[in-house]
């Protein structure tokens, strides 16, 4: 009898828990998709092939190893992008601390001339390396930079309508995001025009469980305005690899870390 | 000339599938990049140069390669490398003379958690100018500059150690090297100011220019301490070897120039600022040799300032802006120890610099214009730029060099007969 009482309390807690769950906020969707999407364990390593595609179908190849690590969790992070591909940028260095309330800090090595140079960084919105990706795409756009409403949602997903709090340097009027309910990764984004027109889009192709994350392995972004798009797949990755935080300063853009970007 | 450029081409073609196939094949061993170029600048103003209607026809053959270190030994477990860069020329300015140009040979490992080595041939750079160098007095090289090449080779490797220091207060680099003079316009290629001549001299320059002899006593000496302050980074520099131009005079009958004895201390400070990246520097030159400028033949101590800014408008549009003031000090000695037959350098100079970049088409098209000017001494070097990546191996690029000024002794107006517009093509691998 006490098992049986036991089932039915534990029954009732479970569903109230998985009720709670329906009942999520939105802003609590949003903070656990961006902790799924771009703080996935403490650090991080990945191989990424990008294949860019522009409007002619002229395909461009760009490879690099990432390597990222969390000063906190859902706050600042540090990121080391190691180019290999194409020649003529391979051993070049890409720096970044992401910064919540500030611009992040970007460095730019380039080999050739031993040379540390200091990008400015307030245009998020630009391109990165030529893809259709921008930098946001890649670092995370802060999410207190966007209102955000729960619009809709199904057995799979929260659509949630993302609307930009400064619209200045912003191309798009607000987008949409779909998020996997069992595991918040974002599935799916779709940016839209002051005119509702479909502009840009970027969704996750194959996700994958590493080391207990789920893991966006092939993602695509779609420039719709003037065609074009680009593919990025990752491999090799690693999370909680033991990254130390004096691997993003200059000695390491110099001397590129040799255990990391073997 | 048309041949040339037909042999070149086929030439570039060849190797380039030549390349591609090397580099995809090494497997196992460390990768092989590289490049094939050909450069090709049209002189567009007359001067007594060797050629009257081009001053850069060549074909460049560059290889690379870094091989890490592997297995159960010392220099595997120290993260070290081998590092190897060299070009192979052509070079149809001097009748297709070859020439080898090894800018890399080096070996970089960190023995102990705080301290990084690298010992060999190596580029050497730091300080926060963009085409302005105060406190980097590594060995530049303005004649590819003004040429037309591409910007990689206005920096000349040195020969030498260089030691990194992190220890928790900061960090510290260490050089030490050989010396290694700047490459100027010495009249074959492009002409300048040469004051034997009294104006701007070519091929009839005969200046003897003594270098100092390859001896210990003549190593050179460079020191950088560095941190960051949050997104700030400060640093103080100090450098002890020589003027890397030849400006002071050893015998003027023998019309023998040198290149003199230098300290220079500094420092720097980069950083956000107003929405972009601001930088100031600054340099104090302390001429060894003439500390109290009365020397005539031995070129001054000085002052150099730097202040830039540089901002992203967003839409791939960048622009830059600088503003350098130079000071010789000591200008009363100088002034009252020259000869009534001397030139006269000014006291002061004042120069201002504005870049602009934009790219577009993905990113494959790149438009940029640097300008150089000076309101003192009347001059300037305007350098625009359009470059192409057609693939991810070819890219074209074309642009100019037109220095210009008043007069003929000053930095640029002495350089004003190297107009010239030229193109480069370039296959990587």
């Amino acid at each position: 009898m006490k098992k049986i009482t036991f089932l039915i309390l534990s029954f009732i807690l479970v569903s109230s828990l998985s009720a709670q769950a329906d009942e999520l906020s939105v802003n609590e969707i949003v903070d656990k998709a961006n902790l799924a999407a771009y703080y996935a364990g403490n650090d991080g390593q990945a191989d990424v092939h990008m294949t860019i595609t522009d409007s002619q179908g002229r395909k461009r190849v760009r490879e690099f190893r990432i390597l990222r690590m969390d000063i906190e969790d859902g706050g600042e992070q540090k990121f080391y992008v190691y180019f290999r591909k194409p020649a003529d940028v391979s051993k070049m260095v890409f720096m970044v601390w992401k910064h919540l309330k500030t611009d992040d800090d970007r460095w730019l090595y380039l080999p050739a001339l031993d040379l540390v140079k200091r990008i400015a960084a307030s245009d998020k919105r630009s391109s990165f390396v030529g893809s259709h990706f921008v930098y946001e795409d890649v670092s995370g756009r802060g999410i207190q930079a966007d209102k955000h409403e729960l619009v809709d949602m199904d057995e799979r997903f929260y659509k949630i309508k993302n609307t930009p709090i400064e619209t200045k340097g912003v191309e798009f009027a607000y987008y949409y995001i779909w998020i996997d309910k069992t595991n918040f990764v974002p599935m799916k984004a779709e940016y839209y025009n002051k005119q509702d027109k479909l502009i840009r889009s970027i969704e996750a192709m194959d996700v994958q469980n590493i080391g207990g994350h789920p893991t966006v392995m092939k993602s695509v972004a779609k420039d719709l305005e003037r065609n074009g798009q680009t593919t990025m797949e990752f491999s090799n990755v690693q999370y909680d690899v033991g990254l130390t935080e004096n691997i993003f300063t200059e000695r390491y853009l110099r001397r590129a870390p040799t255990k990391w970007i073997k | 000339m048309d041949q040339v450029i037909n042999k070149t081409v086929s030439f570039l073609t060849i190797c380039c599938v030549l390349g591609s196939s090397l580099s995809a094949r090494a497997a196992s061993l460390p990768e092989i990049h590289g490049f094939l170029e050909m450069d090709y600048g049209v002189n567009v103003s007359d001067d007594n140069t060797k050629r009257d209607s081009f001053n850069l026809l060549e074909q460049r053959f560059q290889l690379k390669s870094i091989y890490y270190f592997e297995g159960d030994n010392y220099l595997s477990d120290k993260g070290a490398s081998f590092n190897f860069k060299g070009d192979f020329t052509v070079d149809e300015y001097f009748s297709g003379k070859t020439d080898y140009d090894l800018r890399e040979l080096n070996l970089s490992l960190a023995p102990l958690d705080f301290l990084d080595v690298k010992i060999g041939r190596q580029v050497l750079t730091w300080g926060t100018g963009d085409y302005l160098f105060i406190n980097d007095l590594f060995p530049k090289d303005y004649i590819s500059f003004f040429a037309g090449r591409d910007d990689e080779y206005l920096k000349k490797p040195s020969d030498a150690l260089k030691l990194s220091f992190y220890p928790s207060w900061g960090n510290v680099d260490f050089i030490v090297s050989t010396f290694e003079q700047n490459t100027q316009a010495k009249g074959d290629r492009l002409s300048f100011f040469d004051l034997f001549q009294g104006g701007i001299a070519g091929i009839n320059s005969d200046r003897d220019l003594l270098e100092p002899p390859l001896q210990l006593s003549n190593n050179e000496y460079y020191l950088r301490y560095y941190r960051s302050m949050g997104s700030n980074e400060l640093a103080f520099y100090y450098f002890r070897g020589f003027d890397k131009n030849p400006t002071s005079i050893k015998n003027e009958a023998d019309r023998q120039l040198f290149y003199r004895r230098l300290d220079v201390y500094g420092s720097s400070l980069r950083g956000p600022f107003a929405g972009g990246i601001g930088n100031v520097e600054f340099g104090y030159y302390n001429s060894r040799e003439d500390s109290s400028g009365t020397n005539r033949l031995i070129k001054n101590s000085m002052i150099k300032m730097l202040a830039g800014y540089e901002k992203d408008l967003g839409n791939d549009l960048k622009v830059g802006f600088q503003y350098q003031y130079d000071q010789r000090l000591n200008y009363g000695n100088y002034i009252a120890n020259l000869l009534p037959t001397d030139f006269v350098f000014d006291e002061f100079r004042h120069l201002l610099t504005q870049r602009i970049t934009k790219l577009f088409k993905n990113q494959t098209v790149t438009v940029s214009l640097f300008n150089f000017y000076s309101p003192s001494d009347k001059d300037g070097y305007v350098r625009p730029s359009v470059s192409y990546d057609i693939t991810d191996h070819w890219k074209i690029t074309m642009g100019a060099n037109i220095p210009w000024g008043e007069d003929d002794i000053t930095e640029f107006g002495q350089m004003k007969k190297n107009k010239n517009v030229y193109a480069r093509a370039r296959c990587s691998f």
